[in-house]
């Protein structure tokens, strides 16, 4: 047995150590300390994801009726040298002043990571009948235009370690610009997996980019594209909508990963194809869905009858009362008000517009309820896809 | 416009939502600024599809029950903050696949420990018993330090506290040698080095001590709602009592008047005054947010003569399949290569992967994390911000998080028999980079300043004074005078929040 000889230590040390630790003090240099973003780990963080990013209008190009690509770089004057490198399928947030109306709408990259090392992002935006922003950018926007957008966002993007190496990509409308950007990354080599795009459009004329796609795929073996004409019979296409059926026609052998991007119509249409094929949730992935609209036509809308509320929003110690449609997310009210809060998705996910209610009542639609379940017992809301059904107050943030 | 306050609290992590609402509860004025949009810091939450992963806590420790309350439950009661306690009566499981390797768990509670100590290393027991009975004479000591108000007797210290004066000056290694433990049973009691991120040949013995015998003592706790349940608690103590607490609001400058801190300012201008200040901010960023006249000379030498404390690579995974599938069993995983610590540490390097690390599986402690039909994995890395790839760049980052990432998820599969490759249905990687972009922190450290034994906890608590001398700034969190963790945290920030009020409203 092992004889304890604690004693056998000097406890005499004890006194002395204070002064050991003195002499390493006073032996090392008063210098100043080197600021934070001098170290590595900061640089990167910050190269990655920087607070804001102020841009410039380089380049606009007509891609169809009512959809332009708008080309972005750094606005050096204004403090970006260098925009963020990101990765396909990632997508920018604007920050958009349409008559005192503070508003932010995201938007994919349709542009490949590589041309972000050239210095360059392409958005490409499609008219939204009645739509504050797209019609905004669409008619105002030209060429020496100046906007502050985000770093990227999104968790929308390829990962090797959880995705098959075969993607299926499901887009309709202006859902086709994240995949843009993933098919040229691919080319570029910058991605390691293959694309099977089924793209759906109501006529030829609406299919976006055609010539790029049929290029890629064309020259490069990892990328095919399918596309899907639902309001135009036409040989060379498929025709109807993105069924089971289709999407088994094309899909690869053994284990795919299904991404999809577009309406919410095209959503609810898809899901049902999707759930025939029996694929398990790990190989279906969604955009994040944009604004909720209707909350009324839920089955669990708790409908009160009132369509006019007040919010009482307060950020730091500052007050504002505003009157606002319970047809609209409070994110939308505080916006359209000029009360600028944050947000990045719009869309439940992202967690930015993390605010407190801390009277009144919401109606939180819950296929897009992404709080943390600490949230709930706490009164914490995502006011992005929260409609107010009383007066409401709440503790938000200010804008970042 | 300029405001003013009783208390500005720079930092919402642990140790500063700790302090704001202790101040706050005292009826003064507080503030605290936070410049990420949630509470925490490092303890929080964050959602991948159906699963929301917990970023930082492996364990915490001194919590306890209602019945038996620890320092930590008594500082979440004493502001009325109700957590949904979870507990882990198992300390680890610790596997060592190279030469002399072993396959040990040992369970919580002194007496069990000790047991499956003995049964791992015959003939142990005894010295084992006596490092827990250590922790013992080193707590007495510290109440009667801490009743003498840090000017105890020296000849008391002597007659009655000699051991306690043993291990706060020598290295957990140099102790359990004279404690006459076998090496083997040093290997395996010494796995935990990395919560305190030195290995154990320079790690204070009373600092490793006192840590061990909480978790074995009492069991690992961990909030039901992931760290930031802890949070959200601590920060509606703070507006409960009257308090403010600003998010999306980052501190770029600390303001002085005649060499006292006053004050802070804001990225957007805001200037904030305040009677006093407290920091939950690291030192050195302090520093270089501070004109440099009103920083002490000592206090750039003690900074300049530091090293950051050590910092993880962390893989979080969502897995389409139940632990039970996946044959695990355990909450907490040490793997490492060698027996030795020092060997662990030096070792950190090696390819395919490091020497050592850690995977938790949250579902053994808390089945209902995740979905029905699923499963969480959290492993952890130990690395220092500055041994990042010195050709890392923000191009091929995601490159690096996911290399890094395969070849531990591959290691761990080939030590335990088991697939987890094919489950993985959600992934995230946090890295260096990630601690820097969300905390802030210098090279993305989050243990505050390196525990190696000349500035061990015992040092930095005597010397606090000195080490800090700016009137008005009292500081708070893993950088401050306990070392890294959340109970330290916590600890040190309801400190800083009684220095403050003891100042500003006198009492004790
Ligand atoms: C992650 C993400 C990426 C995106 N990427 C792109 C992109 O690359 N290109 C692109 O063009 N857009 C993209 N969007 C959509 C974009 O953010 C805007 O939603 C779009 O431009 C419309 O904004 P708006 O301000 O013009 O319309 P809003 O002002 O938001 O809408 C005004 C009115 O239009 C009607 N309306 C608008 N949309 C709908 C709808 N879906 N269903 C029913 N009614 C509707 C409503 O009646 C509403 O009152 C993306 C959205 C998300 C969430
Ligand atoms: S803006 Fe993303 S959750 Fe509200």
């Amino acid at each position: 047995m092992a004889k304890s000889h604690i004693k056998s230590l000097n406890f005499a040390d004890f006194l002395k150590a204070g002064e050991k630790r003195e002499n390493i003090i006073a032996k090392a240099p008063a210098k100043p300390v080197p600021p934070t973003s001098s170290y590595r780990a900061n640089r990167i963080a910050s190269a990655l994801h920087p607070e804001r990013q102020s841009l410039i209008v380089s380049k606009i190009d007509e891609i169809a009726d009512g959809v332009k690509s708008i080309h972005l770089v750094g606005n050096v004057k204004k403090g970006t040298e260098k925009v963020a490198y990101f990765s396909a399928g990632q997508y920018l947030v604007l920050f958009l002043d349409i008559n005192g109306a503070k508003i932010t709408r995201p938007y994919s990259i349709s542009s490949s990571p590589k041309q972000a090392l050239d210095g360059e992002y392409v958005l490409t935006i499609k008219r939204v009948n009645g739509g504050l922003a797209s019609n905004f950018i669409l008619d105002t926007f030209e060429v020496g235009t100046e906007v502050e957008a985000s770093a990227p966002e999104g968790e929308f993007t390829y990962e090797p370690l959880r995705d098959a190496k075969n993607v299926v990509a499901l887009a309709g409308g202006s859902g086709i610009t994240p995949f843009l950007s993933l098919a040229k990354a691919i080319e570029n080599g910058d991605e390691d997996c293959s694309l099977t795009l089924i793209y759906g459009a109501r006529t030829e004329k609406e299919i976006l980019f055609k010539d790029t796609f049929d290029r890629i795929a064309d020259t490069c073996n990892k990328v095919n594209v399918i596309y899907v004409l639902s309001d135009e019979r036409n040989d060379k296409y498929e025709n109807g909508f993105i069924t089971a059926d289709l999407i088994s026609k094309y899909a690869p052998e053994g284990d795919y990963s299904v991404f999809i991007c577009g309406p919410q119509a095209m959503y609810d249409f898809v899901d049902k194809e999707l759930a025939k094929l029996n694929l398990r949730k790990k190989f279906i992935r969604h955009e994040t869905f944009g604004e909720y609209r209707n909350p009324q036509k839920d089955a669990d809308y708790p409908y009160g009858g009132i369509s006019e509320v007040k919010i009482t929003a307060i950020i730091r110690d500052e007050k504002y009362e505003i009157t606002a449609s319970t047809n609209d997310t409070i994110l939308n009210s505080l916006e359209k008000n000029g009360i600028a809060v944050p947000s990045r998705c719009r869309s439940g996910v992202c967690g930015w517009c993390h605010s407190k209610l801390v009277d009144g009542t919401v109606y939180i639609p819950k296929s897009v309820d992404g709080r943390r379940l600490a949230d709930y017992d706490y009164g914490y809301i995502h006011p992005c896809c929260s409609f107010p059904l009383s007066d409401v107050t709440l503790i938000a943030s200010v804008s970042k | 416009m300029d405001r003013h306050y009783d208390v500005i609290v720079a930092g919402g992590g642990n140790g500063g939502l700790v302090a704001a609402a202790t101040t706050a509860k005292a009826g003064l004025k507080t503030l605290l600024v936070e410049k990420h949009n949630i509470p925490g810091g490092s303890a929080s939450s964050f959602r991948r599809g159906r699963f929301e992963f917990e970023p930082s806590l492996h364990e915490l420790c001194s919590v306890g029950t209602k019945e038996k309350p620890k320092e930590v439950y008594k500082i979440f009661d004493e502001l009325g903050v109700n957590i949904d306690w979870r507990y882990e009566y198992n300390t680890f499981r610790a596997i060592v696949t190279g030469e002399n390797g072993f396959d040990v768990k040992l369970r919580a509670g002194v007496e069990n420990f000790c047991d499956d100590m003995e049964k791992a290393v015959p003939g142990c027991r005894e010295s084992v018993k006596n490092f827990f009975d250590l922790a013992k004479k080193d707590a007495a000591a510290l109440e009667y330090i801490y009743k003498m108000k840090g000017k105890p007797n020296p000849l008391t210290m002597v007659f009655k506290h000699a051991d306690f004066m043993r291990t706060a000056c020598h290295s957990v290694e140099d102790v359990e040698i004279a404690l006459g433990m076998p090496e083997k049973a040093r290997d395996i009691l010494n796995t935990y080095w990395c919560y305190l991120g030195i290995p154990t040949d320079d790690l204070n013995a009373m600092h490793y001590i006192s840590m061990v015998s909480s978790y074995v003592e009492d069991g690992a706790a961990m909030p039901y709602k992931r760290s930031h349940e802890l949070s959200l608690g601590l920060e509606k103590a703070i507006t409960d009592n009257g308090g403010e607490v600003w998010y999306n609001s980052e501190v770029s400058e600390f303001l002085y008047d005649n060499g006292r801190c006053v004050g802070v300012a804001l990225t957007d201008g805001t200037k904030l005054y305040a009677k006093e200040v407290i920091s939950n901010i690291i030192p050195h960023n302090v520093y270089s947010m501070s004109d440099n006249k009103n920083v002490p000379e000592r206090e750039l030498k003690l900074a300049n003569a530091r090293n950051f404390g050590i910092t993880f690579v962390t893989i979080y995974l969502g897995l389409d399949c139940t632990k039970e599938e996946l044959g695990i069993e355990d909450y907490t995983v040490f793997k490492s290569t060698y027996a030795n610590p020092r060997e662990q540490y030096n070792h950190r390097h090696d390819k395919p992967v490091g020497a050592y690390y850690v995977v938790n599986c949250l579902n053994e402690v808390i089945p209902d994390c995740s979905p029905e039909g699923t499963c969480m994995l959290f492993f952890t890395i130990p690395l220092y911000g500055n041994e990042l790839p010195e050709d890392l760049t923000a191009e091929n980052y995601k490159r690096y998080k996911n290399d890094v990432a395969k070849r531990y998820i591959e290691d761990y599969e080939k030590v335990m028999g088991i697939d987890i490759s094919s489950h993985v249905e959600e992934i995230a990687v946090a890295t260096p980079v990630t601690f820097a972009r969300f905390l802030g922190t210098p090279d993305g450290e989050i243990y505050g300043y390196d525990n190696r034994n000349w500035d061990n906890v015992v040092m930095r608590a005597n010397y606090e004074k000195t080490d800090f001398s700016v009137p008005g700034l009292t500081y708070c969190g893993g950088h401050a005078s306990r070392g890294d963790g959340y109970s330290s945290a916590y600890i040190t920030g309801e400190a800083a929040g009684k220095a403050v009020v003891r100042k500003l409203k006198g009492g004790n």
